[in-house]
C-alpha cells in the first residue's frame, strides 16, 4: 500500500522462495562444515594421515567456492529480494532489529576473513595457528545462525513483542529455542552431506586416498544421519512451541491452508530419504557413489524446500506475525481503513484511471497482488472463472472466512465494486466449462464455491451437516446459505453448476466415501 | 507534495540519526577503498592482458598480482557493502525501497551478475595461467560483473531521489524493467566512481608495488604505471566531477554554489584535494623513490569529502521528504554497546588473523 507492487509473472513469493532456499541450504552448509573441517582436520594431524589431510583440504576449497561465493551472495540476495518483495516488511525488521543485523554483520566480516585465512594459510600457517583460524570461523558463523534465527523466528512469533516492543523480547520469541535446535541440526546434517558429496565426486587415487575417503565418507553418512533425526526431533518441539505460539495453528494444519498438510507431507517424505540413503554410504563407504550423493542432495533440498515453504505459509496472511500483513497494512490499522476505506490507503493510484476496472486494478495490485499472480503461482484468474461480477462483490467482504489465510477486504460498495469489475474482466472464463465426467463436474463445482471456505470432514467439516439430507434438502439449504452463517455468500450458481454441485452434495450426504477425497 | 513518498515509519529507531548516519559514512568509506581496489584493479588487469609488445615483465607482474587479489577484494567489498546498505535502508529506506522496486528485474539481477563475477574472478586466480587465452574472458566477466552491478546502483540511488518520476515509470510498466537512463545525474556519476575507482587502484598498485622488494627496476615500473594510471584518470575525473555538478537539479546547485554553507565548504574542498593530489602525484612519479604517503591520505580524505558531498547532495534531492530529525527515536542503549564491543572484538580478530597469515613466510 506504502510502495508500488513488483508485478512478477510467476510470483514474488515463488522468487522469494528460490532464493531463500538456496542460500538456507547453503548456509546451514556454511556453518556445520566449518565443524566438519577443524575436526577433520585435527584428525588427520593425529593419525598423521596425509591423505586424510589432502582430502580434507581440496574439501576445504570447494567449502571456500561454495560457501563465500555462493553462500554469501545469496544471502545478500535474500535481502535485495525481500527488499522488492515485502519493503514494509523489511523497513519494519530494520527498525526493529537494526542492531542484531549489525552484530550480525561483525561476525559475518569475522566468517568471510576466517574462511580466507583458513584456506590461503594451508600452507603458511603452523598448525596450531591455522585450526584455531578454523575455529574462529565456525564460531563466528554459528553465532551468524544463532543471532538470525531470533530475527526469523520474530517474524513468525513474535510473542510478547507485540505488546512492549522490546528487541530481546522478539527476539527470544516462544520459537526461537526449538528453532535453533532445528537449525543446529539442520547444520550437521548439511556438512555431512558437503562431506559425502564431495567425498562421492573427488578422484579415488591409491589405496590411502581410498581409505582416507571411506573415512570420511562414514562420518559424513554418521552426521547426515544423527542430524536428520535430531531435525525430526526438534521438529516435534518446534511444533508443540508453534501451536502454543499461534492459537489456529491447529486448523492450518487441519487444512485451512489447502495445500499446508502436502507440503508437510513432502517435509516427512524428504527427511526420510535423506535419513535412508545416508544409511548406504554408512553400511558400504567404499561403495559410495556420485549417482548416491546427487539423490541425497536432492532429497535434502526437499526437506528445506518444505521447512521454508510451511514456515512461509505458518505466517500468512503475515509478514510479521499479529503485527504487519502480506499487503503491507499494519493490524492497529485496520480500524482506521475499515472507517476510511482502503482508497484512501492505496497510495499507487494511477491518475489516468478512469473506469471501475481500471480504478479496480490499482486496488487489486495493492491488496492481491502481494500473494497472488495473474497467471503463475497461486493464480487469480482461474480462481474466478466460476464467479460472475456480482458474486465476485458479494465474496470479496469475506475474504477473511476462507480457507486460505487472507486479510480482511475492507473497501466499501465502491471500491468493492471497482475491484470486482476489475477481477471479472480479468477472469478466466475458459476455464468456466464443466468437464463431461460429471463426478469431476461436481467436485469442481464444490471447489469453486464451498471448497473455498469448507472441507468435507477437516476444516469447517460439512459433512456432518449434510448427512442424510435428501436434494429437496439442499436445494432449499443452498437457498438460505445466509442464514446459516452470516460469513456465508448467498448461492448464485447457474442452473448447470447448481445441477453439478447438488449432485456432488446429495453424494457426500449420503456419506459415500468414493467422494470423500477432501 | 508527491503522492507516492511513502509514509514514515511508525516503529522509532533504536538510536540518533546522527549515529547512523556516522556508521553509513564510515563503513561506506571501507566499502568504496575495496569496491575501487576491484573495480579498477580488474580495469587494469584488463588493460594488462590486452597490451601486446611493452613491458612483458610488469605486465605479467600485475597480471599475477592483481589476478591473486581479486578474489578477495570481491569478498570485502561485498562484506563492507552490507553494512552501508543496512544504514541506508535504517535511514531511507522508503525512497531506496521504491526505487528498487521499479527497477526490480536489473536490481534483482545484481545477484547472480555478483556470484558469476565472483566465480569468474576465482577461476582468474585459481586456473588463470592454463585458461592461456581464455584468461582475459574470465578477467573481463568478472570486471564486467562488477561494474554492470555499479551501473545498477547508480541508476538505483539516482532514481531514489527523483520521487516526482516514480507515478509515470510504474504505470507505464509495473513489471519492474526500469532504468534511471533518462537522468542527467546517471552518466556524470557513474562515471565519477567508475573513474575514481581506477585512479584509487592505480595508487594502490604503486603502493603494493612497494612491497616488491627482489627487484628494483620492476618496482619503479610498476610504481610508475600506477602513478601514470592515477594521473591521467584523475585529469579526466576532476573535469567529469564539473559534469556532476552541473548535471545537478538547480536548487541543489545552487546549495553548492554558496547556498549552503555546507555543501559549498565540502565543493571547496573537493576541488581543492583534487589539485592537491595531482601535484603529490607528479611529485613521486618525477622521482619514485619518494614516500607515497601524503598521496595516500590524502586521497583517502578525499574520498570521505567526496561521501559527504553525495550526502548533500541526497539531502538536497530528498528536502522536505526525508527529514531525518523527524524519525523517532527509541534508543537501545545495552544493544549499542555489544555491537560496539563486538565490532572492536571483530576488527582485533581479523587483524589478528590476517598479520598471521602476511607474518608467515610463503611456502
Ligand atoms: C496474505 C496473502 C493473500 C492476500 C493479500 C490475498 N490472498 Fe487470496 N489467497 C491467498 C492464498 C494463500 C490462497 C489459497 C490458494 C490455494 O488454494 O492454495 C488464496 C486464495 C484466494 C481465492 C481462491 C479461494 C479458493 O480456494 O478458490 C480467491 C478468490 C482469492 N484468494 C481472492 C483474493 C482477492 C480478491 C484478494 C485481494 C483483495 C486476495 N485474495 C488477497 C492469499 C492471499
Ligand atoms: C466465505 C466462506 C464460505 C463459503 C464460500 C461457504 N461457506 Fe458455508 N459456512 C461458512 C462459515 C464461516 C460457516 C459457519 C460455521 C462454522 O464456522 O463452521 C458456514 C456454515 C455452513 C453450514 C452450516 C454448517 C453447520 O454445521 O452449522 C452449511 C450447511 C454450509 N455452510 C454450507 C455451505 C455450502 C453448501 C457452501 C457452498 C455453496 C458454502 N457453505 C460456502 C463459510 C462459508
Amino acid at each position: 500500500m506504502n510502495y508500488p507492487v513488483w508485478e512478477v509473472p510467476m510470483g514474488g513469493g515463488v522468487l522469494m522462495a528460490l532464493v531463500s532456499v538456496l542460500h538456507v541450504f547453503v548456509a546451514h552448509l556454511a556453518v556445520g562444515g566449518g565443524l566438519w573441517l577443524v575436526l577433520a582436520e585435527r584428525a588427520a594431524r593425529r593419525r598423521g594421515d596425509a591423505a586424510l589431510l589432502a582430502l580434507v583440504k581440496s574439501q576445504s576449497r570447494a567449502f571456500l567456492l561454495l560457501t563465500l561465493v555462493f553462500g554469501a551472495i545469496t544471502g545478500v540476495g535474500i535481502w535485495t529480494t525481500a527488499a522488492l518483495i515485502s519493503p514494509q516488511a523489511l523497513v519494519a525488521l530494520i527498525r526493529a532489529y537494526v542492531w542484531g543485523w549489525a552484530m550480525e554483520w561483525v561476525f559475518f566480516i569475522v566468517e568471510i576473513a576466517a574462511a580466507l585465512v583458513y584456506w590461503y594459510g594451508w600452507e603458511r600457517l603452523d598448525e596450531r595457528t591455522h585450526r584455531t583460524v578454523g575455529w574462529i570461523y565456525f564460531v563466528a558463523a554459528y553465532v551468524s545462525l544463532v543471532i538470525i534465527n531470533g530475527i526469523v523466528t520474530f517474524m513468525l512469533t513474535p510473542g510478547g513483542w507485540l505488546e512492549n516492543r522490546e528487541f530481546w523480547t522478539g527476539f527470544f520469541n516462544p520459537t526461537y529455542w526449538p528453532s535453533l535446535a532445528l537449525r543446529s541440526a539442520a547444520a550437521a546434517a548439511q556438512a555431512g552431506l558437503f562431506v559425502l558429496v564431495t567425498a562421492a565426486f573427488l578422484k579415488r587415487g591409491d589405496a590411502r586416498a581410498a581409505d582416507a575417503a571411506a573415512w570420511a565418507t562414514r562420518r559424513g553418512a554418521l552426521w547426515v544421519a544423527a542430524g536428520v533425526a535430531a531435525f525430526a526431533a526438534a521438529l516435534l518441539w518446534y511444533r508443540s512451541a508453534l501451536t502454543g505460539a499461534i492459537p489456529d495453528w491447529a486448523d492450518l494444519a487441519a487444512g485451512a491452508i489447502p495445500v499446508l498438510p502436502r507440503v508437510v507431507t513432502v517435509m516427512w517424505a524428504g527427511a526420510a530419504a535423506t535419513f535412508l540413503l545416508a544409511l548406504w554410504p554408512l553400511a558400504a563407504p567404499r561403495r559410495w557413489h556420485p549417482a548416491g550423493a546427487v539423490l541425497l542432495t536432492a532429497s535434502a533440498l526437499v526437506l528445506f524446500f518444505g521447512g521454508e515453504w510451511v514456515r512461509e505459509a505458518a505466517r500468512k496472511p503475515y509478514t510479521i506475525h499479529g503485527y504487519l500483513y502480506s499487503t503491507g497494512l499494519r493490524v492497529d490499522q485496520e480500524p482506521e481503513i475499515a472507517a476510511a476505506g482502503v482508497t484512501a490507503f492505496t497510495r499507487w493510484r494511477d491518475p489516468a484511471a478512469a473506469t471501475p476496472a481500471e480504478r479496480g486494478r490499482d486496488l487489486y495490485r495493492a491488496w492481491c497482488l502481494p500473494c497472488h499472480t495473474h497467471d503463475g503461482y497461486n493464480a487469480m484468474r482461474p480462481f474466478l472463472a466460476h464467479r460472475t461480477e456480482a458474486e465476485i462483490a458479494d465474496f470479496l467482504p469475506r475474504l477473511q472466512h476462507m480457507r486460505a489465510r487472507m486479510p480482511a477486504w475492507h473497501g466499501d460498495a465502491a471500491e468493492t465494486a471497482d475491484l470486482a469489475a476489475f477481477l471479472a474482466a480479468d477472469a478466466d472464463r475458459g476455464l468456466a466449462v464443466f468437464p463431461a465426467d460429471p463426478g469431476a463436474a461436481g467436485r469442481l463445482a464444490w471447489d469453486a464455491h464451498c471448497g473455498t471456505c469448507h472441507t468435507l470432514d477437516d476444516y469447517r467439516a460439512l459433512r456432518p451437516s449434510l448427512a442424510g439430507s435428501s436434494r429437496e434438502d439442499l436445494e432449499a439449504m443452498l437457498d438460505a446459505l445466509p442464514d446459516l452463517a452470516a460469513e456465508m455468500p448467498a448461492y448464485g450458481g447457474d442452473p448447470v453448476e447448481r445441477g453439478h454441485l447438488l449432485d456432488f452434495l446429495t453424494g457426500a450426504a449420503g456419506a459415500d466415501p468414493d467422494r470423500s477425497a477432501e | 507534495m508527491n503522492p507516492f513518498v511513502p509514509s514514515p515509519d511508525v516503529l522509532p529507531i533504536p538510536a540518533p540519526a546522527p549515529l547512523f548516519e556516522a556508521l553509513l559514512h564510515l563503513t561506506f568509506l571501507v566499502h568504496l577503498l575495496f569496491m575501487n581496489a576491484l573495480l579498477g584493479g580488474g580495469v587494469i588487469l584488463l588493460a594488462s592482458l590486452s597490451t601486446r609488445g611493452g613491458d612483458r615483465e610488469l605486465h605479467e607482474t600485475i597480471v599475477e598480482r592483481i589476478s591473486k587479489l581479486l578474489p578477495t577484494l570481491f569478498a570485502g567489498t561485498v562484506t563492507f557493502g552490507v553494512a552501508p546498505l543496512l544504514f541506508l535502508q535504517t535511514l531511507y529506506g522508503g525512497f531506496f525501497y521504491t526505487s528498487s522496486i521499479l527497477m526490480g528485474w536489473p536490481w534483482f539481477a545484481t545477484v547472480p551478475l555478483l556470484i558469476v563475477g565472483y566465480y569468474a574472478a576465482y577461476l582468474n586466480a585459481f586456473r588463470g595461467r592454463r585458461l592461456g587465452g581464455g584468461r582475459r574472458w574470465a578477467a573481463g566477466v568478472a570486471v564486467g560483473c562488477v561494474a554492470l552491478v555499479g551501473f545498477a546502483f547508480s541508476n538505483n540511488t539516482t532514481l531514489m531521489l527523483t520521487p516526482e518520476k516514480w507515478g509515470r515509470l510504474y504505470f507505464a510498466s509495473p513489471g519492474g524493467l526500469h532504468l534511471n537512463l533518462g537522468e542527467a545525474l546517471l552518466w556524470p556519476r557513474f562515471l565519477h566512481m567508475a573513474l575514481g575507482a581506477v585512479a584509487v587502484a592505480g595508487l594502490l598498485l604503486a603502493l603494493l608495488a612497494r612491497r616488491e622488494r627482489a627487484d628494483a627496476r620492476l618496482r619503479e615500473a610498476l610504481v610508475r604505471r600506477g602513478l601514470d594510471t592515477f594521473l591521467a584518470v584523475t585529469v579526466v575525473n576532476v573535469m567529469v566531477g564539473f559534469w556532476y555538478l552541473l548535471a545537478l537539479r538547480e536548487d541543489v546547485r545552487r546549495l553548492f554554489m554558496g547556498g549552503s554553507g555546507h555543501a559549498t565548504g565540502l565543493l571547496g574542498l573537493g576541488v581543492a584535494l583534487s589539485l592537491v593530489l595531482l601535484l603529490l602525484a607528479w611529485r613521486v612519479r618525477t622521482v619514485p623513490a619518494r614516500s607515497l604517503k601524503p598521496l595516500a591520505w590524502a586521497t583517502l580524505l578525499t574520498l570521505a569529502v567526496m561521501i559527504l558531498m553525495r550526502d548533500a547532495a541526497r539531502a538536497g534531492y530528498l528536502a522536505g521528504m526525508a527529514n531525518l530529525q523527524e524519525i523517532p527515536v527509541r534508543t537501545q542503549a545495552l544493544n549499542l554497546a555489544i555491537f560496539a564491543v563486538l565490532l572492536l572484538g571483530g576488527i582485533a580478530t581479523v587483524v589478528w588473523m590476517v598479520r598471521k597469515l602476511l607474518a608467515a613466510p610463503s611456502r
